[in-house]
């Protein structure tokens, strides 16, 4: 529960001021409520007993009626504006919940990042946080709301009715709204996570179902895919049945509570009218009000029956990836020695590995100059890159950018001098302009067309409508070499010092590789260029080549 | 081969307005009508509980006034308390029918978008796969609260009310009056309120799903959107996006909000200005509106009367929201385009077609977009190696899609598979046969040794591995065969992720591979490998059909049929 608790201070303190204003309102409303119900049953009975007295012109009838007027609009007035404002603050609170958890997830180490499967980040994101707002809504204030609402009523009650009526009306519900709820929040605590996990599922599946399309279709698993699919949604389903049921009962015995309360508040209050210890519109005012008070339990089922839901996604939502690890330590004044990438005896391990996949690796780039790594696939040419990006640790060794170890550079300045374009770069869904524009705030035309020119992807743009095509999901909708050309024009928009390329012409054919390989260069005359590499045309192009394995 | 006769339109521009015209949440719904007529008589005879419950107080309080003996007061409250118990039962009974059909409508909807979409073929247009996560997930249940709230709130609302004012009007035409007048203004009201809502909840859908197709696009690139520096404008994009979520749920919940609200003033005022009256007329204040006269005890019985006359309005408001999400929700699945043919076949496990294997293709074309893709002319024997050859955009991809059954050609045109044509009748039969290397590797959320035997036919991996050259790409994964990768591969290079998808293809020991660029994103060496690989397959007597613009492998096939640019 100390999660929902640490959710619920996130979300109340997205908007303090009006979640407190909430909160009073919503008291409120459930005391306004009672009031009216109660008022209203006094004043019937009391004028009755009035009127066959026949001292109906002694009767002070409009204090009450005015009163009764009062509750119902200001019932109504606090009604709407508890809502309003609990509701706005909530949505505030997830909207920030959502932006956080985007931010994190982006910083986290290169690892995490790489092993990502989207379709369970998004489920953090939305439906995980979209469960989260009965927290607030329909658990902490309710909770507290109807707690306050009892404890106002016991002490009204005792005063204008009796002690008997007040105890057996407050006592009742209490114990048995904390007989019942505890009850619904027990029966669906597990219905209520399974069918929240069954719908990730769910939507995972579906996913998976829909980008691997093609393959699961020409292996004949498409049947198995879709059996997968349908077998999440009755797990679900399942799992809503029973949360229904639990809610449903929770329900049926809350109205049994509810009308066996009344009914005994009935029975009291004529009893001790019997006795003639109170008079008649005492009882009926006793029995009024706890007729109304039933509503202080019913706005709570709902949020008990979902308690499992809410406090498994708080879970992974608190979860995610901790606060970004901050690349740098120092505030960097740009260094002013030129801009030199410079590698001395590195040494790299992946984690739990025997073998080093870098063993004493040391080499300089210098402004103008490029630089091909060589060797076979796997022998860590896409690492030495990472690790020269900064976003892995080399195991020993230096990588010092423009004499600073890059661990000194903090992430926007590093990011602003040295670009990587790594082997399986991605786009996203969006106009071209808008996969441009990653790369840079300001992106005007003549530098994006410039961008497009030096890759050689100027005609294709121009053919496919220019800088507003759309791209679909993942950047679909342009050939592999089409897509490798765009992710390189977006790297030169960044005018890097130092340009870290993964195997830049993949995918060209051999003239066109050629082509992009001088319009890098000229795009970026000064700039210091490392490439992975292991195509003829990028080794004839580099000035010098190193050879790993 | 021939387009199936099923009842699509050819032109969607002509399939698409009859279908707007019919009212797509009735269809969604109807078979839930007769669980919801019995839950809706259970509901109004729940209903009809109250004004027994009510007679019972104010029997009893009447009897105070009248000093009647004690047991009067016990027989009315234990009255009240079982005939509350009985409602409660009655109401539980209903809910149960209705949750019960809500849930078949659910599953038989997913069950039909679920069938639909996994045959649509590549190129087809259509919900992206996040969005189709989306409303699979997150809309269609929103589906439930309207089967299960709206409907019975709707009969309850035409039958209830009357009932109550005629029971009023019993006793008191004046108080009847007050609810007459009360009541019927909140339709008025719901109506102009309901447009709103329903505007607002289909603006509120479309950002859900704007933003999950967002989320999961970010999501894919968040390498790059470091190394680009852009979280911070990511998130900026993303916090917009929050923002408007946020916004637009506040105003589909601003509306909801308004109207109850307006349905809760009337009601208090209803009930508020019967009390008042009552209060007068009983001080003999007032001497109009009551049958001669009214007694405490009527006087009880129609302030009892008056809320749970709009109850059943309030419910009916609440489900307007119901009805309006629902509404959106349905409009949504019917403009989902449906108008593109789906693969051959149902994607399943079939007896491999039996036959030599040989493929002719002839004066084929399939239809792409608004584009006729024209497919080459070839024969392939058995065990015969071809490469497809040709600039981007010629056709390379579509062709082995169509080869595969996942792209119909058009009327006319040629595609027989050991000597018939492929037809949805043969094509999982044919599929079993083959094998795939796509452009851009997929791996499914499962462990890496089930994404490799994508048919789980339990054979060992590990030659297939031998042969892709991919043994060390998994031996170097932390948890080996039974490492889960990210969606494209994450956590291993590109060119190992190839070479994974490669030992599927052979694991599946198929008689034709069809192979989308197998040798791009490799080096030389692996590339070779590559090669040598498919060669091996070819070896053991499989045929192969590579797109392809890498010298090397054309070199490697038997032959190449070359494509041409598109005019």
């Amino acid at each position: 529960m100390r999660q929902l608790l640490r959710i619920f201070r996130l979300i109340w303190s997205a908007a303090p001021g009006a979640m407190a204003r909430g909160a009073l309102l919503s008291v409120a409303v459930l005391l306004s409520g009672a009031a009216l119900l109660g008022l209203s049953g006094w004043f019937i009975t009391a004028t009755g007993a009035a009127g066959l007295a026949a001292a109906g012109f002694t009767f002070n009838v409009f204090g009450p009626s005015a009163g009764v007027r009062a509750f119902a609009l200001g019932r109504t007035a606090a009604r709407y504006g508890e809502r309003l404002l609990t509701h706005d603050a909530t949505l505030r609170a997830l909207a920030r919940m959502r932006i956080d958890l985007m931010r994190r997830e982006s910083r986290a180490p290169l690892d995490r990042l790489l092993r990502l499967r989207g379709a369970t980040a998004l489920n953090r994101m939305t439906a995980d946080v979209d469960a989260l707002d009965g927290v607030a809504l329909r658990l902490v204030l309710p909770l507290a709301a109807g707690l306050i609402t009892h404890l106002v009523a016991f002490a009204a009650l005792s005063w204008l009715v009796d002690e008997t009526v007040a105890l057996w009306v407050t006592l009742g519900y209490l114990l048995g709204g904390a007989l019942v709820l505890s009850g619904v929040a027990r029966a669906g605590f597990g219905p209520s996570i399974r069918a929240e996990r069954g719908a990730q599922a769910l939507r995972r599946a579906v996913i998976d179902m829909g980008r691997a399309r093609t393959d699961l279709i020409v292996f004949g698993r498409m049947e198995a895919q879709r059996d997968t699919v349908l077998a999440a949604d009755a797990d679900t389903r399942a799992a809503l049945f029973a949360l229904d049921r639990a809610e449903r009962r929770s329900g049926l015995a809350l109205s049994a509570i509810a009308a066996l309360i009344a009914g005994g508040a009935l029975m009291i209050g004529g009893a001790l009218v019997a006795r003639a210890e109170i008079a008649p519109a005492a009882a009926a005012l006793g029995f009024f009000t706890a007729l109304a008070l039933a509503e202080t339990l019913f706005g709570l089922r709902r949020g008990m029956a979902e308690l499992g839901r809410m406090r498994d996604a708080a879970g992974r939502v608190l979860d995610g990836p901790g606060p970004a690890p901050t690349v740098a330590t120092k505030e960097a004044t740009a260094p002013t020695a030129p801009v030199v990438l410079a590698v001395g005896d590195l040494s790299y391990r992946r984690e739990g590995a025997a073998r080093a996949v870098l063993r004493g690796l040391t080499f300089e780039v210098a402004p103008g100059e490029t630089l091909a790594v060589a060797g076979p696939s796997g022998v860590g040419k896409s690492t030495l890159l990472f690790l020269c990006a900064g976003l892995m640790r080399p195991e020993s060794g230096s990588i010092t950018l423009a004499g600073r170890a890059l661990a000194e550079w903090n992430e926007p300045a590093l990011r602003a001098r040295l670009t990587l374009v790594p082997q399986r770069a991605a786009l996203v869904a969006g106009t071209i302009r808008e996969n441009l524009a990653l790369a840079t705030g300001a992106l005007d035309d003549a530098a994006a067309w410039a961008a497009l020119q030096a890759v050689a992807l100027d005609a294709v743009v121009a053919a496919r409508g220019g800088l507003e095509a759309r791209l679909d999901e993942g950047g679909a909708g342009l050939s592999g070499g089409e897509t490798r050309r765009l992710v390189l024009a977006r790297a030169l928009l960044r005018r890097p010092e130092v340009l870290l390329l993964d195997e830049p012409t993949e995918g060209l054919d051999p003239e066109t590789a050629a082509v992009v390989l001088r319009g890098l260069r000229a795009a970026l005359p000064r700039a210091a260029i490392l490439a992975a590499s292991h195509r003829a045309a990028e080794l004839a192009w580099a000035d010098r080549v190193i050879t790993l394995g | 081969m021939r387009r199936p006769s099923t009842s699509r339109t050819a032109d969607p521009a002509v399939a698409a307005p009859a279908a707007r015209r019919r009212d797509p949440l009735a269809e969604i719904e109807a078979p839930a009508r007769r669980a919801q007529a019995q839950a809706e008589m259970l509901a109004v005879l729940g209903g009809l509980i109250w004004p027994l419950q009510a007679a019972l107080v104010a029997w009893a309080i009447s009897g105070w006034l009248h000093h009647a003996p004690l047991a009067h007061t016990l027989w009315a409250g234990g009255g009240f308390a079982l005939l509350g118990i009985l409602r409660a039962g009655l109401d539980d009974l209903g809910g149960a029918l209705l949750f019960r059909a809500a849930d078949a409508v659910l599953a038989e909807q997913r069950a039909r978008l679920v069938a639909r979409e996994s045959l649509r073929p590549p190129g087809g247009t259509g919900p992206s796969s996040a969005e189709l996560g989306a409303i699979v997930a997150q809309k269609l249940p929103l589906l439930v609260p309207h089967l299960t709230r709206y409907r019975p709130a709707r009969l309850r609302v035409m039958v209830l009310p009357l009932i109550f004012i005629a029971l009023t009007a019993w006793i008191s035409w004046a108080a009847a009056l007050v609810l007459i007048v009360a009541g019927p203004l909140i339709p008025i009201f719901m109506a102009l309120i309901g447009m709103a809502a329903k505007e607002a909840s289909a603006r509120q859908m479309a950002e859900i799903g704007d933003m999950s197709a967002l989320l999961m696009d970010r999501l894919s690139a968040l390498v790059d959107i470091r190394l680009l520096d852009a979280t911070e404008r990511s998130a900026a994009d993303f916090a917009a996006r929050a923002e408007g979520l946020r916004a637009r749920t506040m105003a589909v919940l601003r509306i909801a909000f308004l109207s109850s609200t307006v349905l809760e003033l009337f009601s208090a005022l209803g009930v508020a200005m019967v009390a008042v009256y009552v209060g007068f007329t009983l001080l003999h204040q007032l001497h109009f509106g009551a049958w001669g006269g009214l007694t405490a005890g009527e006087g009880i019985f129609l302030l009892m009367l008056a809320p749970e006359y709009f109850q059943p309005l309030r419910d009916l408001a609440a489900a307007w929201h119901d009805k309006a999400a629902a509404e959106a929700v349905a409009e949504e699945l019917a403009a989902l385009p449906d108008e593109a043919a789906p693969v051959l076949g149902q994607g399943g496990p079939a007896t491999p077609l039996p036959g030599a294997l040989q493929l002719t293709l002839r004066g084929a074309s399939v239809r792409r977009g608004g584009r006729l893709v024209t497919l080459p002319a070839f024969d392939l024997a058995p065990g015969e190696a071809l490469a497809l050859t040709g600039p981007s955009g010629a056709g390379k991809s579509t062709t082995l899609a169509a080869i595969a059954g996942l792209a119909r050609i058009e009327a006319g045109g040629c595609l027989e598979v050991s000597g018939q044509p492929l037809t949805d009748a043969n094509a999982d039969a044919w599929r079993a046969r083959l094998a795939w290397v796509g452009q851009a590797p997929h791996f499914l959320d499962r462990p890496l040794a089930r994404n490799l035997d994508l048919r789980d036919t339990g054979a060992d991996p590990a030659p297939a591995l031998a042969a892709a050259r991919a043994e060390d790409v998994v031996a170097a994964l932390p948890d080996g065969l039974q490492a889960r990768l990210g969606e494209t591969g994450g956590g291993i290079s590109g060119g190992e992720a190839r070479r994974l998808m490669l030992a599927r293809a052979l694991m599946a020991a198929p008689d034709l591979l069809l192979a989308d660029e197998p040798t791009a994103d490799l080096d030389a060496e692996t590339a070779e490998a590559v090669i040598a690989g498919l060669l091996t397959l070819k070896a053991r007597g499989a045929a192969l059909i590579v797109a392809t613009h890498d010298p090397r492998l054309i070199a490697a096939m038997d032959r190449a049929v070359a494509l041409e640019a598109p005019q």
